[in-house]
């Protein structure tokens, strides 16, 4: 089921008020779980199975490892739960790509072997959840966190539907309490998550399906070479379409919860004014960066081994950053580029980052669309799909062969431009200011004009309820 | 080995639980503000598209579809069932056929479309035990395009959620609300308005709305297509667009593609026939200057006699039967509304002389 849907409306409708209903707080968590795994059974009812794995094994070896202060033991739950998290990834998500990069070796070696299709169905969301429930026993091994009150609180940590296919990969200390205390929203709590569930859907259905998506769709699909002006304007396209795509789910993810009376983190802050590719990974993706940084980044040894161990504990964690978006080479290179970056701005400010120069206005714009300028060239790499699309694209958008031709129509030109210029200004304007903090300045009556304003937008663009791109990952 | 006593298990400290900050502002009055201003803008819109000539319709969607040729696998396996392109979807009135023959078909054609991927996928459905009309509209049917080839797949991995949506959207959006139709979503509007041309590209025009349906996919030509000229004259200029004809490279190419598609009919045709499945084939009504074209790049001789000689199917080709000419057809590809129940009556004739002979 997808939050631009029909469907959900109405799925949702009934769950509030369920939730809102007079009932013991344990009911209403029990209703909120069953509510929870018919939204993932609307794909398709027999991946139910997985998440009920992951939780009965994650609960066990969490519980079994708590209880026991033998490191051996310890290691050893903490083994199981990773197998089988990782397991089922490797399994459903990695399966074909590893068979078939296993058969391009062979039959590089002049081995003649051709294996049967690769036809497992991914589980949507599969690399959120499974990601969330590991780090419910890492935190228990790292004695970060106490297991789960209760083996319902831990189920509906694991499939609590807002973020249950596509983040944010909500930490067990953030929302395993919000279950321990009976939770109603307030009026005010109910009417902001209403608006964000309002705001992400405008993003998704008017900015990304809308105005982008065709512009980008147009300009990848393609199998000549293009003008560079077209090459551009499609990568920013696909830029701003995966932005207000993604954070448009996390925003309507954050509003039902809160709609609910269940607050949950950020996963964006204004990515596009990011100066430099820390900021970016502070402001990107929020709980995958910090997921990263927290369960692999610092375990590798972070940056307390020397320069040389830093620099490739960055890359390892950037390249299967990379490779957990998808199965695929290009999404490897995705990856490693913003490692590359990382690695480049690390060295750069240890050498230059004492001049005074890099903190003045003109600077830190020049930093910033330089950041938002090679931000695009990665995504070429994440939305090509092959190398040969990617290395079209990228001889365009870096002028070294100009001759490609033009596609884009006036209005696809015109579209794109507008709200990709908007988008980014938007996130300069935002960069040091919270959403909440902003609206609290508007008199209510505006507020209002704009709600309705996004509403009516997203009730006439018609949204055709496509899926969210990252349910794929 | 026994395990050690245990140790005391260290507790974390705990941290404060996140509490998602809300601004003050009276969430009462902006509710209020934005439904109204919602509300009122619908209010203008629907009026602005019902001014425009278009009463509420249900939509030819995927879901529909599905719907439909669900009902193959629920039971209606053995009725006639419609395929082909949009010919096949105007022209054949439902109703009439129900009540020349008893039995309401399933209409399972699709507009630009061939029907290819349908009868193979029937071909290989036994559940399906009926009898199968399929349309052949050459430059359609002949050069293998899709427009809607994925419906295949969407039929397959259609979702529960999807069919609640469908469900929902047609029992209460579609009917009642003339606005929502693909044709006049916002975006759709903004880019077919007359932008000033970018040197280099060449854009075309999207076909437009022609027809509305009912439940059951029963579609009729939309009446703004008979009776205003200025989108009758669009609709005809829509269907001339690049009508030059075929270079040699690119009439080689549809040659191949021709001999392709009448191999698979001729495969498909045959499983359905091995298990009793009868299979006719009609070629609807087209008037000049667009008949002119198709005959120019799929002539007869080459495509519609080869198809029905391959197939050993029988088959009705509107300049053999005086009894399907002469009808209205405003856009010179299908027929006006108000000709289906005769044209209907007359094809019904047609097949019937046809399992007489």
């Amino acid at each position: 089921m997808t939050f631009n849907s029909l469907t959900f409306i109405v799925f949702f409708a009934i769950v509030l008020a369920a939730h809102q209903a007079p009932l013991p707080w344990r009911v209403k968590k029990l209703s909120l779980l069953l509510a929870s795994y018919a939204f993932y059974a609307a794909w398709n009812p027999p991946f139910v199975l997985i998440l009920w794995l992951s939780t009965v094994i994650d609960w066990w070896a969490a519980n079994r490892m708590y209880r026991t202060r033998v490191q051996r033991h310890r290691r050893w739950y903490l083994a199981v739960s990773i197998a089988v998290n990782l397991g089922l990834l490797g399994f459903f998500k990695y399966g074909g790509f590893l068979v078939a990069n296993a058969t391009a070796v062979g039959n590089w070696f002049g081995l003649d072997y051709e294996p049967a299709t690769w036809s497992i169905v991914l589980p949507v969301g599969i690399s959120f959840y499974t990601f969330q429930t590991m780090s419910y026993t890492l935190d228990i091994y790292l004695d970060r966190a106490k297991p789960a009150g209760s083996f319902l609180d831990f189920a509906l940590f694991v499939t609590f539907f807002p973020q249950l296919v596509a983040g944010p990969i909500v930490r067990p200390t953030d929302l395993i309490p919000q279950f321990a205390t009976p939770r109603r929203a307030t009026s005010r709590q109910l009417g902001w998550g209403l608006f964000l569930v309002t705001a992400g859907l405008f993003e998704k259905i008017v900015l990304a399906d809308g105005l982008l998506a065709p512009v980008a769709d147009r300009v990848f699909r393609a199998t000549e070479l293009l003008h560079p002006a077209d090459a551009w304007l499609g990568t920013l396209a696909f830029s701003g379409q995966i932005f207000c795509d993604f954070a448009g789910y996390t925003t309507c993810a954050i509003g039902t919860s809160l709609a609910l009376g269940f607050s949950m983190i950020d996963n964006f802050r204004y990515p596009y004014a990011a100066i430099g590719f820390s900021d970016f990974w502070r402001r990107w993706h929020i709980s995958l960066s910090t997921w990263l940084r927290d369960y692999l980044y610092i375990p590798l040894g972070g940056n307390r081994r020397g320069p040389v161990r830093t620099y490739v504990n960055l890359m390892l964690t950037m390249l299967i950053g990379g490779l957990w978006h998808g199965a695929a080479w290009t999404f490897v290179i995705w990856g490693g580029l913003h490692g590359v970056f990382l690695c480049v701005e690390r060295l750069l400010v240890g050498k230059l980052g004492h001049l005074t120069w890099w903190r003045t206005l003109p600077a830190k714009l020049a930093l910033g669309l330089l950041t938002y300028a090679l931000v695009n060239i990665t995504w070429v790499f994440f939305r090509a799909g092959n190398f040969s699309t990617a290395e079209r694209m990228l001889r365009s958008m870096l002028l070294l062969d100009t001759s490609g031709k033009p596609v884009l129509s006036t209005w696809f030109v015109l579209s794109s431009a507008v709200t990709t210029c908007a988008i980014v200004a938007s996130h300069w304007l935002m960069r040091e200011r919270t959403l909440h903090g902003t609206v609290a300045r508007i008199p209510a009556t505006a507020f209002g004009l704009a709600w309705g304003a996004m509403l009516f937008l997203i009730a006439i663009t018609q949204g055709g309820s496509s899926a969210f791109i990252y349910f794929q990952f | 080995m026994p395990e050690p006593a245990p140790e005391p298990v260290p507790e974390p400290v705990p941290e404060p639980v996140y509490e998602r900050p809300l601004p003050e502002l009276r969430f009462g009055v902006a509710a209020l503000v934005a439904v109204i201003v919602a509300a009122g803008g619908l209010a203008g819109w629907e009026l602005h598209w019902r001014r425009f000539g278009v009463e509420p319709s249900i939509q030819n969607s995927d879901g529909l579809w599905a719907r439909e040729r669900r009902r193959i696998d629920h039971g209606d396996g053995h009725r006639t069932v419609l395929v082909g392109a949009s010919r096949m979807l105007f022209d054949v009135d439902l109703g009439t056929w129900e009540r020349v023959t008893g039995e309401r078909p399933i209409q399972l054609a699709l507009e630009g479309t061939s029907p290819l991927f349908v009868l193979e996928d029937l071909a290989t459905d036994h559940d399906f035990t009926g009898r199968l009309i399929v349309g052949v509209a050459p430059d359609v049917f002949f050069s293998g395009f899709a427009y809607r080839g994925k419906l295949g797949a969407y039929y397959r991995d259609e979702t529960l959620a999807q069919r609640a949506g469908q469900w929902l959207s047609m029992t209460f959006l579609e009917p009642y609300a003339a606005f929502y139709d693909p044709d006049f979503a916002l975006f759709t509007v903004l880019k077919r308005q007359d932008w000033p041309a970018r040197v280099g590209v060449k854009v075309g025009i999207d076909v437009r709305k022609l027809s509305n349906s009912a439940a059951d996919r029963d579609t009729w030509m939309w009446s703004k297509v008979e009776g205003d000229p200025e989108y009758r004259a669009l609709a005809q200029k829509i269907w001339m667009q690049d009508t030059t004809p075929p270079d040699a490279k690119f009439r080689a190419e549809l040659d191949k593609r021709l001999g392709e598609q009448i191999d698979r009919a001729a495969a498909a045709v045959g499983k359905l026939r091995a298990r009793g499945v009868e299979v006719v084939f009609v070629r609807f009504p087209s008037i000049t200057p667009y008949r002119d074209i198709e005959d120019r790049d799929f002539p007869r001789a080459t495509t519609w006699d080869v198809l029905l000689a391959r197939t050993g199917s029988p088959g009705i080709h509107f300049d053999d039967e005086p009894s399907l000419q002469g009808f209205d057809l405003p856009e010179w590809s299908h027929l006006a509304a108000g000709e289906r129940p005769r044209f209907t009556e007359a094809l019904l004739g047609a097949i019937a002389r046809l399992k007489s002979q």
